[in-house]
């Protein structure tokens, strides 16, 4: 298994590669230059100003060039700097990490065991109206973009109920884990509805199929308690799908969370990565890219080494 | 906050021993087109100054009606020398937060940092008739001019006064990016820097010397918001004190706060690519003009909230009577562009950076207005560098646009916008207007120190404008702000890039 994951790795070197050189070409075919970005339009500059910015920020180079030394940087851990305000972009992108890990692990967190016990639930008591009205719901959550759900929920349970505070990530002046926490539930929750939908669905209809399978009755028949037939025998190979499923979402999970960071003015990669677009503030987006398109690398391989756990079958060859 | 969380009990009872006593107004002051969040560098912002002039101080500043320039670091001043020569006299016993006292030495180093290339300051094509600056004391400053520039006071309104003891030691071009502004910036204002969260939260505390004493409240927070609405919900719900809103924000905010009305010295207008042989004709500039039913957009889409601008000057000083109303008249548009020979199948593209809804609902009316008379347009939406790109080329090829120009008390900040020697790359006259008779009368403008002289010449600028249509100027728009109820003496007004003007902010209370 550790050389399955070895070799996982090491494809992911060149797969990164692509990813950002495809990155860096679409960027040149974007409207905009970052010195518009960063020359605001009723700024008078003078062209020797401009010359000198524009130099400054390697943007007279040639465009191979200008990737080649991003690249030469990038290998060696060093990702440049932002154009709008001079910063590392490592640092930046390491000061961002960490809230939207936080969100992203909570909505995640929600999502599997909300996800997963409604599915269990559903596939349980199926045709009920339990059954029924969690479907209805898991359809609402699967069709409800992440931005709408935020603006709504935002609403309802910042404005109306007051039950939640309308954004950011901590009261300015406090920042202690419980003013976080109260700050981070709303967009948690939020963002593992989808989650919870998807993986109800999910599970509810894999367990169905393994729910009638012979060993199952046999262990029924046994004497097997039905909690314990579900929970041991139904689950746990009901759930090899269900990994897979979790896995794939961890992109759409970001695509959320991107949106929600925005919305709850959370300072997290996802507002970093529309402000650096809106910037056109290159270095910035190809280090956000690299970062978001690691992690779901890293997801993936997780998922798959996920499945020998589960399943004792499951060997790495 | 906390109690409203679902912890309610147990935060209120771990919060306690963090409750603070001090009063602290927070808002969301770079929400809107006049902020600049996270972006601390006076030199080279073009807005944001709601919040720099919180910590930072200029000579001199506007009152809140930008009406009349008074003093702020410099108590008066003289100008001789048939305009080429002022002379200011600082006030006494200001110091920076830091506790050094401030000299006419910060003001020569800042005039000269910022008309050092290196920097990348616009001030510098603000300040290029500036010989030089000399400093006979600690309380005179003398600015000698090559030649006259009666916009200059205007232009040292929003001119931040910066500390040599603590910037001399940092080289101009490093300067434009340091971590300086962002660390601990020493200025003079009521307010002195406290704590940085990037992309949440800048915080200052009061400041105990402040020349005109300590500010009431202990902080000042200026929260960050990605989204406009997003910061307009905080304020519904109680977490900020103030932010900016759209008109329809106006409509939903009801009773949470008190809205804050201002004319936003912005003119919409309709510009043409000036390089662009098919719009040479005057009669077509009419035309569109003739063709938009401007009150009616005004009324319907804007609730009453803009006024009709005559021409490119929109401070009411220098627009003189008499101008050509342009009132709605499609029959005449339509034969203005029959005698221009405007072919009507031509499609053209109406080019903005704006992207807010009550634009979009703009340009669509005035595409429908302008086909009901014979052009074809079609509105395109962009974003703000997308949009500069395509203008600054050096062979534009954009056909129309619709844009906003931030005017202000003083038509010489035009200058830059509309005159023949500031065709890009060399400044912003992105519709390459070439006007001799406007080219003359905003030289004029600047030499001319007689400020009834000065009047006469941009009226007669305002009415070459209204004639000549370089633009097609529709209105100028209010801008709203939204303030807790629990705010007192609470100044602000939608100024362009935020201001200078003079908002007391030493003398704001919370209830």
């Amino acid at each position: 298994m550790g050389i399955y994951a070895l070799r996982r790795l090491l494809i992911s070197i060149p797969l990164l590669l692509v990813i950002t050189a495809i990155i860096f070409t679409l960027l040149q075919f974007t409207p905009g230059d970052p010195l518009d970005a960063y020359i605001p339009p009723d700024q008078v500059v003078t062209a020797e100003q401009r010359a000198i910015i524009r130099h400054e920020l390697g943007l007279d180079q040639p465009k191979a060039v200008q990737y080649a030394r991003w690249l030469q940087h990038a290998v060696q851990g060093d990702l440049g700097y932002r154009i709008k305000n001079g910063e590392p972009v490592a640092a930046e992108i390491a000061r961002r990490l960490p809230p939207t890990l936080l969100l992203m692990g909570a909505g995640m967190g929600l999502g599997v065991v909300l996800g997963v016990l409604f599915g269990v639930m559903a596939a349980v008591r199926r045709y009920t109206a339990l059954d029924n009205v969690l479907t209805v719901f898991a359809f609402l959550g699967i069709s409800t973009p992440a931005f709408l759900a935020g603006l709504l929920g935002l609403y309802v349970f910042a404005l109306k109920l007051k039950w939640f505070p309308a954004g950011g990530y901590q009261t300015p002046g406090d920042g202690g884990v419980l003013d976080i926490l109260s700050h981070l539930a709303l967009p948690a929750l939020i963002l593992s509805v989808t989650y919870v939908a998807v993986l109800m669905r999910y599970t509810r209809s894999s367990i169905l199929e393994v729910i009638h399978q012979d060993y199952v009755r046999t262990a029924s028949a046994k004497g097997v308690a039905y909690p314990r037939v579900v929970s041991k025998h139904v689950l746990r190979n009901a759930l090899i799908p269900v990994v897979t499923v979790i896995g794939a979402n961890v992109a759409n999970l970001i695509g959320g969370a991107v949106f929600l960071e925005s919305i709850f003015s959370w300072p997290g990669t996802g507002q970093l990565y529309l402000d650096a677009i809106d910037a056109r503030d290159y270095p910035m987006i190809m280090g956000t890219t690299l970062v978001l398109a690691g992690t779901i690398l890293l997801a993936n391989l997780i998922t798959d080494l996920m499945y020998g756990l589960i399943d004792p079958r499951i060997r790495y060859t | 906050m906390l109690k409203r969380s679902l912890l309610g009990l147990t935060l209120a009872c771990a919060s306690l021993g963090t409750a603070a006593a001090d009063k602290v107004i927070t808002g969301a002051f770079d929400v809107g087109p006049g902020g600049a969040p996270q972006a601390f560098n006076p030199l080279t912002n073009s807005a944001g100054f709601t919040w720099l002039n919180k910590y930072f101080g200029t000579l001199v500043l506007y009152d809140v009606n930008f009406k009349k320039i008074s003093g702020d670091l410099a108590s008066s001043w003289t100008v001789a020398d048939g305009g080429k020569k002022y002379t200011f006299v600082l006030r006494p016993g200001v110091k920076w937060h830091d506790g050094q006292p401030f000299t006419s030495r910060d003001v020569k180093f800042s005039i000269d940092l910022a008309m050092n290339p290196d920097s990348g300051s616009p001030f510098a094509s603000k300040f290029a008739n500036i010989k030089n600056v000399q400093t006979p004391n600690d309380r005179t400053v003398i600015l000698t001019l090559s030649k006259p520039n009666a916009a200059l006071l205007d232009g040292l309104t929003n001119f931040m006064i910066l500390p040599q003891h603590e910037l001399a030691k940092i080289p101009a071009k490093e300067l434009r990016n340091s971590a300086w502004w962002r660390t601990n910036p020493v200025g003079t204002g009521p307010f002195m820097w406290s704590k940085y969260v990037p992309d949440q939260y800048v915080e200052l505390k009061a400041n105990p010397g402040y020349y005109r004493g300590r500010p009431k409240v202990d902080r000042l927070v200026n929260r960050y918001f990605k989204e406009p609405a997003a910061a307009v919900l905080a304020l519904k719900s109680g977490d900020i004190h103030f932010t900016y809103l759209s008109l329809d924000d106006t409509k939903t905010v009801g009773n949470n706060a008190t809205i804050i009305a201002g004319p936003s010295q912005v003119v919409n207008y309709i510009g043409f690519n000036g390089t662009d042989p098919r719009f040479k004709d005057p009669r077509i500039r009419q035309a569109v003009m003739y063709a938009i039913d401007r009150a009616t957009i005004v009324k319907q889409l804007y609730g009453g909230g803009a006024e009709l601008a005559g021409c490119v000057v929109t401070n009411a000083k220098y627009v003189p009577k008499g101008l050509n109303a342009y009132g709605y008249d499609p029959a005449k548009a339509r034969q203005l562009l029959q005698a221009a020979k405007w072919n009507p199948n031509e499609n053209v593209e109406l080019l903005t950076y704006y992207g807010d809804q009550l634009s979009k609902d703009v340009l669509v009316t005035i595409q429908q207005m302008l086909a009901q008379v014979g052009m074809k347009v079609t509105p395109r939406f962009v974003d703000a560098p997308t949009f500069g790109q395509t203008t600054d080329k050096a062979k534009p090829t954009f056909d129309l646009v619709y844009a906003g120009s931030a005017n202000g008390p003083d038509p010489d900040v035009m200058y830059a916008n509309l005159h023949s020697d500031f065709t890009p790359p060399n400044g912003t006259n992105r519709m390459r207007v070439n006007i001799p008779a406007i080219d003359k009368a905003f030289e004029a403008g600047q030499a001319e120190t007689s400020p009834a002289r000065r009047a006469t010449i941009y009226q007669d600028l305002c009415k070459a404008s209204n004639a000549q249509l370089p633009w097609d100027t529709l209105w100028v728009a209010k801008r709203f702000g939204g303030a807790s109820k629990n705010l007192v003496n609470f100044v602000w007004t939608p100024a362009p890039g935020g201001g200078r003007y003079d908002d007391h902010a030493e003398d704001w209370d919370i209830r």
